[in-house]
């Protein structure tokens, strides 16, 4: 049967829809998150004022919530530019509606995760301290410290990810501008920089989208690579690995799809956008999805049998802390959720569809987060010498904070998709609508 | 003094047999702009635009790695600090800031070198740019008064719409 096509115009219009006014639904959902978030704001002003104290972490386990928080965030972050990349590097063309919506995930997924740093100071307020100058004894930051290639590598894929979201954004916003006033024309206008649409900014464009799609690809690579050099650099039961580097990208962007999916899901509900976020798309989105579930577990298989295989007893207490002893619902969980629940609703074709994706990435995000967990805390519970050994249990304080960072996360979300087409306008040709 | 005139076409193909027929007739490339809400690709040689943007990403990026190396030797030797034997300066140990502040440079050079080749934020504000409407790619030329009637029909008998001048917008 012949496919109908959406003409161009109601491409605009039904992708522009979603910026005019927003719905009584829509502001009480955006001050319901926001609540959340402020009420973790107050938790963060309160852990200030008071002191770190406040937080659950105390010796051995001094990195409690937050940096199971921090590593999590920085993972999802690997949803937009990475997945974007990829796929605009091998033009994938049913990447089209896909690649904002990821790319805005990058962004603020990055600014959320970035935070946990800072929050985890305690002394926030001597974070500069964090900047290339030298203090009053002349002493410059150590570049030698896990820390600072942090602060390097995230502000890198920051600003990194900014320019790859807002790059494609000019012409949509150059666009908009024609049909918009007040605050808004304001906006667009400085955002579109004069854009007019010639061939030679298209052109332009163009290359610096391929560049940059590179570029992008290699320090996202190197920020979750950085990220678990933290870990790996330690000589810690179960964290000094070769393998950690590569395990994490992998588990950064198995986290980073699962998020990418639940947040399509959503948009095409709520923004109406069924005829252009298709099934094949959740399709081709859940057999990647699939992918990353099986190397996942080659990684995490590869990890645990070179332990179990070496005997050392530093070691083994902590392996089995984490499959036969105190954490083992946690990771037992997290082995459900991060494989069989994918494998099966995912694997078997019959099962596959979009409400089956989303169930099994939502799965996926409880198991990435809780896989986090058992990295940190059974390792810092455990340290060598048995007489040091310590509980950990987070307090109120950063229970809030972690609850939080989601809303916070999908506020800003609300709020950029009221500002900005969340399918980009002008990569989106006119396309055959999927029979029903 | 320069004129400009426009022609609006539906498709691809009769801007492309357009564009050929005006280079023949010795328009350059630097006259004709086309104007579109989508890119459009031509095949090569019709409308080709030169770029220097990849090698000005790996300059970028070469001098933000030298400039990194020198900072990061800079800040290590400053201060006498007792290493035990240790060199003062490892390449090795902050090579992943070496690498991220490279690929920064890369970042910024590719932004920057963007706006510099688009033309954006540099427009000569005297020359008219014609509005753009949905699915219509608009071609314009600048060109000299004795040559406006070539153009023109140029673009006439290529099947282009609204040929017309184009004064600069009030």
């Amino acid at each position: 049967m012949l496919a109908a096509l959406i003409p161009y115009h109601q491409v605009r219009d039904d992708l522009w829809r979603p910026l005019a006014g927003a719905s009584k639904r829509y502001m009480l959902v955006l001050a319901l998150l926001s609540a959340v978030a402020l009420w973790g704001l107050i938790a963060w002003g309160y852990q200030i004022h008071v002191g770190i104290g406040v937080a659950g972490i105390q010796r051995p386990v001094f990195w409690g919530f937050y940096l199971v928080d921090f590593v999590f965030w920085i993972g999802i972050s690997h949803a937009g530019t990475l997945i974007s990349a990829i796929l605009r590097l091998t033009d994938a063309d049913w990447r089209k509606p896909v690649t904002r919506a990821a790319e805005a995930i990058t962004v603020f997924a990055l600014m959320i995760g970035g935070m946990f740093p800072l929050i985890h100071l305690g002394r926030v307020w001597l974070f500069y301290w964090l900047f290339p100058y030298p203090n009053s004894r002349l002493l410059w930051p150590n570049y030698r410290s896990p820390l600072m290639w942090d602060v390097t590598a995230i502000s890198t894929y920051l600003t990194g990810s900014l320019i790859f979201l807002y790059l494609p954004l000019i012409p949509d916003v150059a666009q908009l501008a024609q049909k918009t006033s007040g605050w808004r024309l304001r906006l667009y206008k400085i955002m579109a920089l004069g854009w007019t649409g010639s061939d030679r900014e298209w052109h332009a464009l163009e290359r610096a989208m391929k560049l940059m799609a590179g570029i992008i690809l290699a320090v996202a690579v190197s920020v979750h690579s950085v990220v678990a050099w933290d870990f790996a650099m330690a000589i810690a039961p179960m964290w000094h690995s070769t393998i950690f580097a590569p395990y994490f990208v992998v588990g950064a962007i198995f986290s980073g799809l699962a998020g990418l999916i639940v947040a399509l899901n959503i948009i095409r509900r709520t923004m109406h956008l069924e005829n252009y976020l298709l099934p094949h798309h959740f399709n081709n989105l859940a057999k990647l999805l699939l992918l990353m579930s099986l190397l996942w577990l080659y990684f995490t298989f590869a990890e645990h049998l070179t332990v179990w295989y070496g005997n050392e007893p530093k070691e083994m207490r902590v392996f089995g802390a984490r499959v036969s002893g105190r954490f083992s619902p946690e990771f037992w969980v997290m082995v459900l959720v991060n494989f069989v629940v994918p494998f099966v609703l995912l694997g078997i074709r019959r099962l596959r569809s979009i409400t089956t994706a989303t169930i099994a990435s939502v799965g996926v995000l409880i198991g990435m987060w809780l896989e986090r967990y058992l990295i940190i805390i059974p390792t810092l519970s455990m340290p060598s010498l048995r007489s040091s050994w310590g509980h950990y249990s987070p307090s109120w304080v950063e229970i809030s904070i972690t609850i939080a960072t989601f809303a916070a996360m999908a506020s800003l979300y609300l709020i950029f998709s009221k500002l900005f087409p969340i399918v980009s306008v002008w990569e989106f040709e006119p396309h055959p609508q999927e029979e029903p | 003094m320069s004129f400009f005139i426009t022609g609006t076409f539906a498709a691809k193909d009769p801007l492309t047999d357009a564009i050929k027929k005006l280079k023949a007739n010795g328009f350059s490339a630097a006259d004709l702009a086309v104007f579109s809400d989508e890119p459009i690709e031509f095949p090569r040689g019709v409308l080709d635009r030169p770029s220097h943007m990849s090698l000005a990403v790996v300059s970028g990026a070469v001098t933000f790695f030298l400039l990194v190396v020198g900072f990061v030797y800079y800040t290590q030797t400053t201060y006498p600090l007792v290493t035990g034997g240790m060199p003062i300066f490892s390449f090795w140990a902050t090579g992943v800031v070496f690498y991220e502040i490279t690929m920064l440079g890369a970042i910024l050079t590719t932004a920057g070198w963007f706006i510099w080749e688009s033309g954006l934020l540099r427009r000569d504000k005297n020359i008219p740019v014609p509005a753009i409407e949905p699915e219509v790619i608009c071609l314009r030329i600048r060109c000299t008064p004795d040559k406006l009637g070539t153009a023109a029909a140029i673009l006439q008998n290529a099947g282009a719409q609204n040929v017309g001048k184009l004064e600069k917008a009030a």
